[in-house]
């Protein structure tokens, strides 16, 4: 919203000292956000009023002109690119030295002599979004320059050669409000609201605002009939009839003010319901009574709920089907406005209406609210209505602009008695303000006296007893906003100033904060899979797309959808992370010849309790996973790239990962590579080398194995190392053993029988594991090193030779094995 | 013997100038020292064969001499293989700026987790615990109890994301839906940060994203002030930015604190001068907070006329954003490893 120094300087004298810069930080700092604070003439040094006296075509550009433009003084030839520029146009003319921007963006840029396609150009003919009056002469096409002659009240040469701003009267500061800033305060969508609170700033007067009491109508006038069918949606409607109207272009001042917060100006009447809605922030709407009116020329108004699919025609012809939901104005064969938003195109001020019917009403916020969202159509009135209007504003409104009306067109007589339909309570309190409860929010010691003083001057009514404030809230504040005592703790403390607080710190007792078992395992394994492991930490959305689904075979039923998701192709709540994890892995193997990536993150499991959600029910389950997936070009075995890593972090935790191959029912899984992955006996989930077809599906361009296990499962598992084991005084003995068997035979049963074959073998690694040539099909050779230690003795040679033989014997009986030399 | 002694000693030091290298050394040494036919050791054999008398003065002698040889060859030796030395420093000449090969790849934590754990270590220094809630979160823990009733014009504002078939079910929009899980299970006094994944329905671009990460806080105690808030926040500025920061609050509406603010740090680019950054203000929008609404309070099972405290939310995905000059939200999640092996 835009907000006038100019327009509120009639309701407050603020001091002389405020800068408007300086005006603009206090806002911010005391009520609400001002996003710029823009001097209206800030790009208006040296433009003048010039008048076009020649234009020709340039001889090397079709679309410029070179112009001769008179500016009292001298006349100058300026090359136009303008596409309106003609002769005896009055024209901006930024004369050398002024600052102008380029299309409106950026920075300004100083004008200087330049030749043009060849000819001499002293000055710029300006848009008007390269002088900053964009929003108050908005352009019709791209390469418009802003035409005056109809602007500039004199047409008169006098005129020529005046500074464009003394011309256009432009001698106010605007100040632009972020609106998300005052969402909550419905009292700041008007000028009047803004110079109260700059008024409780700065301790200055605030002007009353007492627009004069609307006279008996002449005669008897018209018969209003006003009949509210739901008092919820509209607690008050106020109308009356005004008639003699001269519809006319307004004056100037009226038309300066409207456009210095952004309005157009459209004819005077239409004008005066707009400028009171920008003074007072209470909205307004003008009905032609011809279009309502019987032959009588009565009126019968109804305030309803519309029909399903009821028809409405926008006051812009465009048209809406309604709902029960939506409230409009009608009378008994029409609708004449979608109400607090916008009216209908069959009953709108033309330059023939002589008779009009004011509207001043209040409207549900959240019945306009939903309206609004509802048609996306957003008025500066439902702007307002949605905050929760004041209903006293209704007359007030009422009577500002019906004295209004008596000025832009004088001959206007009001022509029927005042309807006022209200059904409304506010809860303005007291709220009883114990003072040192402020003190003790603020953290300052403020005397009650500045409590009160601050609360009077933003219109609460204070009585002082003891050390309590009996607090009676102002109208416009007590629709919503203030209800409790914790607002006037806000009132007062940001009307105190902030800035003026002195920080403190609150006193702790000095205890180590309760620990987080899950995220600190989960801090662990982001640093060990990163630096230890090697593995690249990914994040992915947790929503997925039905056609990935479908790749890796899994049915949609089973998953969580969204509602409304943001991308059409990712409706689901993911139940995995590998999914998504193979997708990356599948657009990273265009760039890098080995993919090694981890995740940490949540997945929904709707058919599993998981934790309250605060009424009587639980929401579902979303534990916390891990998946890892390694691929690179060449690896034909990429399983055991990724169990190794997982093992030997699982190892850095204390745990030992035990892999056996259960069978899964899984199209993702490889027939022949994949492994339950279980730890302390507990199943933490599943690791797997990609199913060839799936992996074709999904366009992996190499054999790619992903794990995904439960964190959630691990947290209760994890044990701190306690043990260690004596260094033995006496030297151990290796013996390498290599030897042929069955491919089925597993690493893991080898290696527990070789230690279990004798109390010597005290380690036992495999260093080596080879197929193919010179390997019969369906065999493996296999390689260990065997370490031999006594606990009581230095061993000989031939001590261990004895084991070493048990142990090939073991070998060859028990797995079938080929002892090779 | 004396005379062999003698002529075998000059013998010696007439070779020892012309050795050269370390083996015509060795060899040398063998000449003399060499266990079958070393002429010291031949010489030594013949001990046996000399008169008794004798043997004292021979031996003394024998042993002169062989310290006297041991000796010089000690010396040539190290001669020589500082010599040696002198050369490997060419013939083992290194380039020290190759890597090792074959290179080794590297892992990478997520930028995000790296300034998330930074974040929690600080707050946890501070005594805060690090708590977690569930990301598809109920609309009462969401939105009610923190005080945004169904018709809350603030739900607008949400962009939420909601589940088919519960309505009951909403993906949280913010991480403060924690405050109230952390007052009921843990009561007051409290201290605790929450960081986690948030979604919004908003169309992504350069600077929106659907889903991000938000750091709120909260402090619930007793007599909890104004005052507090810009004390701690300036303290956290300080340890999240490892630098001195000026902070001022300015009014800002939420509806689950009361009074809210808008807490700004000035810029540290222009020194609070105004530049681009802070578009010329002088200061830099961080964090929304306010003293937590009576009504999250009830609703978090303590007694507003007890209990007081004052929560905080961190736009942490910004914050990193910020640190590393990242000028797009989308590469987060876009998973590009050319992005993530930066960090």
């Amino acid at each position: 919203m835009l907000v006038s120094k100019n327009w509120i300087s009639q309701f407050n004298t603020i001091p002389k000292k405020i800068t408007p810069q300086q005006l603009g930080v206090d806002l911010t700092m005391h009520v609400v956000e001002v996003e710029d604070v823009i001097d209206e003439a800030r790009f208006l040094d040296n433009v003048v009023v010039g008048k076009v006296v020649e234009v020709k075509k340039h001889d090397n550009a079709d679309t410029l002109h070179v112009c001769t433009v008179d500016v009292r003084d001298e006349k100058l030839q300026v090359v136009c690119g303008g596409s309106n520029v003609r002769e005896g146009m009055f024209v901006a003319m930024g004369k050398l030295g002024a600052s102008v921007r380029w299309h409106g963006e950026g920075e300004p840029v100083v004008l200087t002599k330049a030749k043009i396609r060849g000819v001499e150009s002293f000055g710029m003919i300006c848009a008007s979004d390269e002088i900053g009056l964009g929003d108050m002469f908005p352009k019709q096409s791209e390469k418009e320059i802003l035409d005056l002659t109809d602007i500039i009240a004199s047409k008169s040469s006098d005129v020529v050669g005046k500074s464009l701003a003394e011309a256009l009267g432009l001698d106010d500061v605007i100040f632009d409000i972020d609106n998300k800033s005052m969402t909550h305060r419905p009292d700041l969508w008007g000028q009047y609201g803004m110079a109260r609170e700059i008024a409780a700033m700065y301790g200055v007067a605030l002007k009353p605002y007492e627009p004069k009491k609307i006279g008996k109508p002449a005669g008897t006038g018209r018969d209003l009939s006003i009949q509210v069918k739901d008092a919820k949606a509209c607690p008050r409607y106020m109308a009356v009839a005004i008639d003699n109207i001269e519809v006319a272009e307004s004056p100037a001042w009226l038309k300066k003010r409207l456009m210095s917060v952004g309005v157009q100006p459209r004819n005077n009447v239409v004008d005066v319901t707009n400028f009171v809605m920008f003074e007072l922030g209470q909205p307004l709407h003008a009905f032609d009574i011809k279009q309502l009116a019987n032959k009588k020329g009565d009126v019968e108004i109804v305030v309803r709920k519309a029909k399903d699919e009821e028809a409405y025609t926008s006051l812009d012809d465009k048209e809406y089907k309604l709902t029960k939901e939506d409230l409009v104005i009608a009378t008994k064969d029409k609708v004449v406005a979608l109400a607090g938003v916008k009216g209908s195109n069959n009953s709108g001020v033309t330059n023939e209406t002589t008779s009009i019917l004011l509207e001043s009403a209040n409207f549900h916020a959240v019945t306009i609210r939903r309206t609004v969202s509802r048609h996306g159509l957003r008025t500066d009135a439902s702007a307002r209505y949605e905050k929760s209007l004041d209903p006293h504003l209704c007359e007030l409104a009422l009577r500002r602009v019906v004295e209004l009306l008596k000025e832009v067109s004088p001959k206007s007589v009001v022509s029927s008695t005042i309807v006022d339909q209200s059904d409304f309570s506010l809860d303005q309190g007291p709220i009883a303000l114990d003072t040192e409860f402020v003190q003790r929010k603020m953290g300052v010691d403020l005397p009650a006296t500045e409590m009160v003083r601050i609360l009077t001057s933003l219109g609460f009514g204070v009585k002082e007893k003891k050390n309590t404030l009996s607090v009676t809230i102002p109208s416009w504040r007590a629709t919503k906003d203030i209800s409790i005592r914790e607002d006037l703790v806000e009132e007062i403390a940001r009307v105190y100033g902030y800035d003026n607080i002195v920080p403190t710190l609150p006193m702790f007792p000095i205890v180590p904060p309760k620990k987080n078992a899950l995220r600190e395992l989960e801090t662990r394994l982001r640093a060990l899979l990163a630096y230890e492991g090697r593995y690249t930490e990914v994040s992915n959305y947790s929503f997925i797309s039905p056609e990935l689904l479908e790749k890796v075979g899994e049915q949609t039923k089973d998953y969580l959808e969204l509602e409304n998701p943001i991308a059409k192709d990712r409706p689901y709540l993911r139940r995995h992370l590998r999914e998504n994890m193979l997708e990356m892995v599948e657009r990273n193997l265009h760039r890098f010849d080995t993919v090694n990536i981890f995740e940490i993150g949540k997945v929904f499991k709707k058919e599993l309790d998981g934790e309250k959600d605060g009424l009587k029910h639980v929401l579902p389950r979303q534990d916390t996973l891990l998946a890892m997936a390694h691929a690179a070009k060449g690896d034909e075995n990429p399983f055991l790239h990724v169990s190794t890593a997982f093992t030997t972090i699982m190892t850095r935790l204390g745990l030992v990962v035990e892999y056996t191959k259960k069978s899964l029912d899984d199209v993702l899984v490889h027939p022949g590579r994949f492994a339950e992955v279980s730890v302390a006996g507990k199943k933490i989930g599943h690791i797997a080398e990609v199913h060839p077809l799936t992996a074709e599906k999904l366009g992996l361009d190499a054999r790619t194995a992903i794990l995904e296990v439960n964190l959630s499962e691990i947290v209760s598992l994890l044990t701190e190392k306690t043990q260690y084991l004596p260094l033995s005084q006496y030297p151990s003995i290796e013996r390498d053993v290599a030897f042929v068997l069955d491919t089925e035979k597993q690493h893991e049963d080898i290696a527990a029988a070789l230690i279990k074959a004798d109390p010597l073998t005290v380690d036992v690694e495999l260093f080596d594991v080879f197929t193919g040539k010179n390997i019969p099909e369906g065999k493996k050779s296999m390689a260990y090193r065997i370490t031999y230690r006594s606990d009581e003795k230095t061993l000989e040679g031939k001590d261990v030779d004895v084991v070493h033989e048990k142990i090939v014997a073991m070998l060859k009986k028990k797995f079938g094995a080929e002892i090779r030399a | 013997m004396k005379e062999q002694l003698s002529s075998l000693k000059k013998e010696f030091e007439a070779q020892l100038k012309h050795v050269s290298s370390l083996l015509q050394l060795e060899a040398l040494e063998q000449t003399i020292f060499g266990r079958k036919a070393g002429a010291f050791t031949t010489l030594a054999k013949q001990m046996k064969d000399v008169a008794t008398e004798q043997k004292k003065a021979i031996g003394e002698m024998m042993n002169t001499v062989r310290l006297k040889i041991v000796k010089e060859l000690e010396e040539k030796r190290e001669a020589l293989q500082r010599e040696e030395m002198k050369k490997i420093a060419e013939t083992e000449s290194i380039d020290v700026t190759e890597p090792h090969l074959p290179k080794e790849a590297h892992g990478h934590m997520h930028p995000m987790s790296q300034v998330e754990i930074e974040l929690s270590e600080l707050f946890r220094s501070m005594g805060f615990m690090v708590l977690d809630g569930p990301e598809l979160e109920s609309d009462y823990f969401n939105f009610e109890a923190l005080n945004i009733p169904p018709s809350h014009p603030a739900r607008d504002s949400h962009d939420t994301f909601f589940i088919k078939d519960h309505p009951e079910w909403v993906m949280r929009t913010h991480t403060s839906p924690v405050q109230v899980r952390a007052m009921r299970q843990y009561g007051a006094p409290l201290r605790a940060v929450v960081p986690g994944r948030v979604f919004r329905n908003e169309s992504t671009d350069a600077s929106h994203e659907h889903t991000f990460t938000q750091l709120e806080g909260l402090v619930v105690d007793t007599d909890i002030s104004i005052a507090d808030i810009i004390g701690v926040m300036k303290g956290l500025l300080t340890g999240i930015l490892k630098r001195e920061v000026e902070v001022r609050l300015r009014p800002g509406y939420f509806p689950f604190v009361e009074p809210g603010f808008e807490l700004d740090m000035k810029c540290l680019v222009c020194d609070g001068k105004g530049c681009n950054v802070c578009k010329h203000t002088g200061w830099v929008e961080m964090m929304p907070c306010g003293l937590v609404h009576p009504e999250v309070l009830k609703a978090g099972g303590l007694d507003p006329d007890v209990y007081s405290g004052f929560a905080f939310g961190l736009g942490s995905m910004r914050l990193v954003m910020q640190k590393y000059g990242i000028e797009d939200i989308r590469h987060f999640q876009s998973g590009d490893l050319r992005f993530l092996k930066q960090f």
